[in-house]
């Protein structure tokens, strides 16, 4: 496993133990990596995320002219040997998306379902964002004045 | 059978004292077919375990080189979960109480789950 939020790899960890899911990548929006497992090359990371962002944009896009403003909730391509699930969900730090790709070990219904849950402790998990200050906030030369004090010891 | 011969079955297994809900499930992909359940019933999360159990007990049948599985009955403190098979991937699940009558409630669920199709 992969991640570059540390916060999210026990949620992926239980989600993937519990739904038997095959592979897992969660992802911006805009298609940027999160977190991975069981990809064992980057160019299909890579590949993967930005195709599964593209193909949830585009739905959103149709929900959108169908008068669905909330989305479809959840996109799932079923194979012979595999199934596709693609499903959004939101986050403290925006709204993330989840490709995961099950087997016959697993199914729609179990990932759906523990899907939801990696969702919720995800979305629990994060850590609180620390608002950006204003570099010219009230107070600033002053703050200047004292950094720069302890740095060279002046007074 | 139609979906009004669905809702029929359900309803006669809801019908048996103690049970909480019915649900017709496709085993194959965990999800709900038809239900009959009380509001409190997260029917779909039952689905998807009832498929897993369901999925798991014929792996564990086939590795014992046995027939596979035509009923699934799990008794927890709180009550039950018995599952019948029906017509592949179909498969009828009612969820119990603990003070379910279980010996009436699986040959209800026997003769709903043969008549499906």
């Amino acid at each position: 496993m992969r991640v570059l939020e540390p916060w999210v790899a026990d949620p992926l960890t239980e989600f993937l133990r519990e739904s038997g899911a095959r592979l897992a990548l969660v992802m911006t929006s805009s298609g940027q990596v999160i977190a991975q497992d069981g990809f064992t090359r980057s160019l299909d990371v890579m590949s993967a995320a930005a195709l599964g962002a593209g193909i949830l944009a585009t739905t959103q896009e149709l929900a959108t002219i169908l008068e669905a403003p909330r989305g479809f909730g959840a996109i799932v391509h079923q194979g012979e040997r595999q199934g596709i699930w693609l499903a959004g969900f939101d986050t403290p730090r925006g709204r993330w998306i989840g490709l995961v790709v099950f087997g016959h070990e697993s199914s729609v219904g179990l990932v759906r379902l523990f899907f939801a849950r990696f969702a919720q402790q995800v979305a629990a998990a994060a850590p609180v964002v620390t608002p950006v200050r204003d570099v010219l906030a009230e107070g600033f030369e002053r703050e200047l004045d004292d950094s720069l004090r302890a740095l060279f010891g002046t007074r | 059978m139609s979906i009004a011969g669905w809702q029929d079955a359900l309803r006669e297994v809801t019908g048996v004292a103690g049970v909480r809900g019915a649900l017709i499930i496709s085993a194959e992909d965990g999800l709900v077919i038809a239900e009959t359940a009380m509001d409190d019933l997260a029917t779909a999360d039952v689905a998807a375990l009832s498929a897993a159990l369901v999925s798991r007990a014929r792996r564990c049948t086939a590795a014992l080189h046995a027939t596979p599985p035509e009923s699934v009955h799990l008794v927890g403190e709180r009550g039950a979960v018995l599952a019948v098979a029906g017509p592949a991937p179909l498969w009828l699940v009612a969820v119990a109480r603990d003070d379910a009558e279980l010996g009436r409630l699986r040959l209800v669920l026997r003769d709903a789950a043969g008549a499906l199709h």
